[in-house]
């Protein structure tokens, strides 16, 4: 089947992120194609590059994009939730004037019409969302 | 019928508002805080239960709570990939959080 | 795109308190946009979006039902609201910024039975 993953669920904070990851490796584990994982709101966290977490820990931006890797996954970032938080790529970070590329090349920034188009696709979406 | 994730404490109202759409056609997830809602003899485990769907508690999480010998038996514990085999029987998830 | 799926988009939470409220709407008007118009559903907290007269502009934000009035130009006509979180708060249809169709909790479950996706914020 052709799954779609829509994370809300940040990186720092909870179980749901990595849970969204899990089921995406589980997912293509059992032969399914994951059409695109859409980052929004506080998920969109999943790809600041500058982001360190702690060692001993699990680093979900480093897992999503390994696992985006190694499987040539579309990993899209909603663009306005992304800048808010200081996530920028090479032209966003020229056309705004800022000092530094934060996004994980693992990633993309793409419009709300990336997860409109993945929802007419896909057989499954899933959304991982919280805490709220 | 959808699968219904939920990963929210019985006091929060994601927790009250799954319960009210949970249909014996359904099936439940516990993930997240919402595995504390299948603690044996509690209001919240015996109203999920009352509910008719199928019940399932993922397993990595149940295990983080430190609880999983006080779950009530009516939750089957899955791995991931007994969570993606559940989202392949039900055509749709709604996710409480 | 062709229309080929029912999308619920079910959202849950307060206008101002977080940022989901408005991505929800964000995403139902993205969606409208590329003619693959959702049916909306306001559940629990999420009621408090369809209050009218909101006036965000003491609190550096744009008004979400400001927002909200915007979804008839985009052809989201049927909004649905969870009619026992409505009572619970005090509030009638005739409190809120648009035209409204309420539903009890069995109609709700149908709704959630009958699409093909489910996005919830």
């Amino acid at each position: 089947m052709n799954y779609a993953l829509l994370v809300l669920a940040s990186p720092a904070s909870g179980l749901s992120n990595l849970s969204a990851l899990r089921f995406a490796e589980a997912a293509l584990a059992r032969g399914h194609k994951i059409h695109r994982v859409f980052f929004l709101d506080q998920g969109t966290s999943s790809g600041l590059a500058t982001s360190v977490y702690p060692q001993g820990e699990a680093d979900p931006v480093a897992l999503w994009a390994e696992l985006g890797e190694r499987h040539n996954l579309d990993l899209v970032l909603c663009i306005s939730s992304a800048l808010k938080r200081g996530l920028l790529d090479a032209s966003e970070a020229a056309r705004y004037e800022r000092q530094a590329q934060t996004l994980h090349p693992a990633f993309s920034l793409g419009g709300l019409g990336l997860l409109v188009e993945a929802t007419a696709e896909v057989d499954r979406l899933l959304t991982f969302g919280g805490p709220s | 019928m959808p699968l219904h994730t939920l990963n929210a404490t019985p006091n929060q109202s994601a927790f009250a508002q799954c319960l009210r759409m949970l249909g014996p056609q359904d099936a439940l997830l516990l993930l997240g805080d919402g595995v504390y809602g299948a603690i044996k003899d509690t209001e919240a485990a015996k109203a999920l239960q009352n509910s008719g769907a199928e019940l399932y508690i993922l397993e990595p999480d149940a295990r983080a709570s430190g609880l999983e010998k006080r779950l009530a038996e009516c939750f089957k514990p899955l791995d991931y990939d007994g969570f993606v085999e559940l989202s392949e029987r039900f055509p749709s998830q709604q996710a409480w959080y | 795109m062709t229309q080929t799926k029912k999308v619920l988009l079910l959202t849950r939470h307060a206008p101002y308190g977080g940022s989901l409220a408005r991505a929800a709407v964000d995403a139902a008007l993205a969606a409208a946009a590329f003619e693959q118009a959702p049916s909306l559903l306001f559940m629990g907290d999420a009621v408090l979006q369809l209050v009218s007269d909101q006036d965000a502009s003491a609190v550096g934000t744009r008004s979400h039902g400001r927002v909200l009035e915007s979804l008839p130009l985009y052809d989201i006509d049927q909004v649905f609201v969870d009619q026992t979180a409505l009572l619970e708060y005090g509030l009638t249809s005739h409190d809120l910024a648009i035209d409204v169709i309420l539903l009890d909790d069995p109609a709700m479950r149908q709704m959630l039975a009958d699409h093909d996706h489910i996005l919830s914020f």
